[in-house]
């Protein structure tokens, strides 16, 4: 009993040791909410912003919300109690969090949305690719991969959602349907994967495959649901290319499947820049200083600065990547961070 | 009531969930577009595979019982460690053995390890500690997961060795052969529950873990077995859901434990204990696959099927009570 009592005392004293923060001359620290750490894109994210933030001066934290509103929304209230240097929230449910965002700003700590756009009130900066234009980026694909095949655009796709409850699919759906409803001759069937689970889109893919034989192109909305597709167009005996493929997100697991043939094209989120724009703004949005609108180089990509009723948002070009164009180190699939430092804006 | 209308309305309760079943089937077909094609059925039966292995663990437990949440967990972090090690993309690191098949009986190893060892902690910490089985598996459930994160570091693992990743391509009677796994383990569990001595007594325990005890049954012993048994099937779940999705991914398998509670419920299981087959609990889990397989066809909105899932669930256990209340009235 003695020795276990001991142990456990053992591990509780390693425990607080690992939780003791280390001291460093910073700018300050920033609070990261990630909506989930169950995803590629998040976890990237995670790593890209303490890196990019570390680069101009600042210690970053980061608080998974696991995909729960209430949870993020809890965390809201702990980091604004805290005062931070500024908090980076990718919001689990966009509308939800509109109380905590105006409180933390009530309360003078900047707020700045990453990934996942919030218009519906003022925030100190946002950085997005924009989820309506993946769906846009991914139509245009689309098209170009059914005129190949038909000489026009037509034919039959399946869209593989990812969980209904998660906003992010559906602007991504809604921007994907707009664009794709100029082509009547495209029919297209939607069915959630239940909680991103890619199990679920296999099952889907397996069972459409028998109740729509003639489906010309499937387009998963997260690239490791492709990975159950693919492999469910395997157990049905397809071979890569039989059936047309793409995703969104441009994570690693669909650049292999790329090279592997089974898909066709990803449309890339431009993580590395998204992150690096809100580090190269930082000093500004801590100091409350004005931001410009213009055009900035962030890493190479042109991205356009507005100034939107929501505050000041930049958006970086989403693109699309093929066969012809996998191996560019600048899509963050490919795990090669940017070896260049970057630089606050003056 | 005569005796033969008797038997024969006992008979059909007993296996009420079987009709049920059918009559699901009956009206799919007739109603749902494509449904009726000898491919569905057998994606039917091949989409229940997981489930239906995680759901004979979860049984186990139940009938003993007790309760195991952590079945979820313990399949993704299977899933997770046999992608690692064998997946020659993403997080995968490829490990190649010679010839090709060793990795076949290799990755079923170290995922039937990792679900027997937390099994058996989870086994030891409610029979030898009396710690609250609900507790126990809850915190399991979380921290297995978090182990899976925390391996993954978020990221999937793809492109499973082509020797395992065989039996979930190969058919044999136009089933995959993961889905023959699933029979078989349903027949082979059926079996010992129905003609064992170890069966027997977890009826038994699940009835009266006092009297169990006091007619010399040797009740710890059969219930950290019980639990090791959860967590080596859920294991072997996570090994199907790995080579059913060519890898694994960090969220993979999220979701099960709700279904696989459903199928076990609707199946016949009690939740008090002492009561329940695997036969039943196997029509459970291809009443929800049907179901399932029907949503997908359907083309319905995506933000309505979680409902029409969840009514339909409600349906069947509903017709579960009837059966029971009007099983009461006959006895």
């Amino acid at each position: 009993m003695k020795r276990i009592l001991l142990s456990l005392l053992g591990v509780l004293a390693v425990a607080l040791a690992l939780l003791t923060p280390a001291f460093a001359q910073t700018k300050g620290k920033v609070y990261y909410l990630v909506p989930t750490l169950l995803d590629e894109f998040q976890t990237g994210s995670v790593s890209a912003l303490e890196m990019f933030l570390k680069q101009v001066g600042y210690e970053m934290q980061t608080l998974n919300a696991d995909n729960k509103t209430d949870v993020q929304q809890s965390q809201m209230n702990d980091v604004i109690a805290l005062k931070p240097a500024a908090i980076i929230l990718a919001a689990v449910d966009f509308n939800a969090l509109k109380p905590s965002i105006e409180a933390a700003m009530a309360a003078g700590i900047p707020v700045v949305e990453f990934d996942r756009q919030i218009t519906s009130t003022p925030s100190s900066f946002t950085s997005v690719a924009g989820t309506i234009e993946i769906g846009h980026v991914a139509a245009d694909v689309v098209e170009g991969l059914l005129t190949k095949k038909y000489g026009s655009v037509k034919g039959k796709i399946l869209q593989v959602l990812g969980d209904p409850g998660d906003p992010y699919t559906l602007d991504i759906q809604k921007g994907f349907e707009e664009k794709m409803a100029a082509y009547p001759d495209v029919k297209i069937i939607s069915l959630p994967a239940m909680q991103w689970e890619a199990s679920n889109a296999g099952t889907i893919v397996s069972d459409q495959l028998l109740a729509n034989p003639d489906i010309d192109l499937i387009f998963n909305h997260a690239a490791h649901l492709s990975v159950a597709a693919a492999a469910s167009l395997e157990a049905a005996g397809k071979k890569p290319g039989d059936i047309l493929m793409l995703s969104s997100n441009g994570a690693p697991v669909g650049l292999d499947l790329i090279r592997k043939g089974w898909m066709q094209a990803e449309v890339e989120q431009p993580l590395y820049a998204q992150a690096a724009a809100v580090a190269m703004f930082m000093d500004k949005i801590v100091n409350h200083q004005e931001i410009k609108a213009g055009e900035y180089d962030v890493l190479g990509l042109k991205s356009t600065l507005t100034i939107e009723a929501w505050g000041p948002n930049i958006k970086i070009p989403g693109a699309a990547i093929t066969l012809e164009n996998v191996d560019n180190p600048a899509f963050w699939g490919n795990m090669k961070p940017p070896t260049e430092t970057i630089k606050s804006v003056e | 009531m005569n005796p033969n209308t008797r038997r024969t309305l006992e008979f059909v309760l007993d296996n009420l969930v079987w009709f049920m079943l059918l009559f699901v089937l009956l009206v799919f077909s007739l109603f749902v577009p494509n449904y009726f094609q000898p491919g569905i059925f057998a994606n039917i039966i091949e989409a229940s595979s997981v489930l239906g292995v995680m759901s004979i663990g979860l049984a186990l437990v139940i009938i003993a019982g007790h309760m195991d949440l952590s079945v979820e967990s313990v399949a993704a972090l299977s899933a997770m460690a046999v992608g690692i090690v064998f997946c020659s993309a993403g997080i995968g690191m490829g490990v190649q053995l010679s010839p090709d098949w060793l990795g076949v009986p290799v990755s079923l190893i170290i995922a039937l390890a990792v679900g027997s060892a937390i099994g058996a902690f989870n086994g030891l910490l409610i029979v030898k500690l009396k710690m609250n089985a609900f507790i126990v598996t809850l915190a399991s459930y979380i921290w297995v997961r978090g182990v899976v994160l925390a391996l993954s570091g978020g990221r999937s693992a793809q492109d499973l060795a082509p020797a395992i990743r065989w039996f979930g391509v190969q058919r044999l009677l136009g089933l995959p052969l993961t889905a023959w796994i699933a029979i078989l383990c349903f027949v082979v569990f059926s079996l010992i529950m129905a003609k064992s001595r170890f069966g027997r007594h977890l009826i038994i325990i699940g009835g009266n873990q006092n009297a169990a005890f006091r007619a010399g049954i040797k009740v710890d012993r059969i219930l950290i077995t019980s639990f090791v048994l959860a967590g080596a099937i859920a294991a072997l779940a996570g090994w199907l859901l790995a080579i059913r999705t060519s890898g694994a991914t960090a969220n993979l398998g999220m979701g099960l434990l709700f279904n696989a509670f459903a199928a076990v419920v609707i199946g016949g299981v009690s939740l008090k204990g002492g009561v329940g087959a695997l036969p039943g609990v196997y029509a459970g889990v291809l009443l929800l696959s049907a179901i399932n397989t029907a949503i997908n066809l359907m083309g319905l909105p995506a933000t309505s099927t979680q409902v029409i899932h969840g009514l339909l669930v409600l349906a069947a256990v509903l017709l579960d009570t009837l059966k029971l209340s009007i099983r009461q009235k006959l006895a």
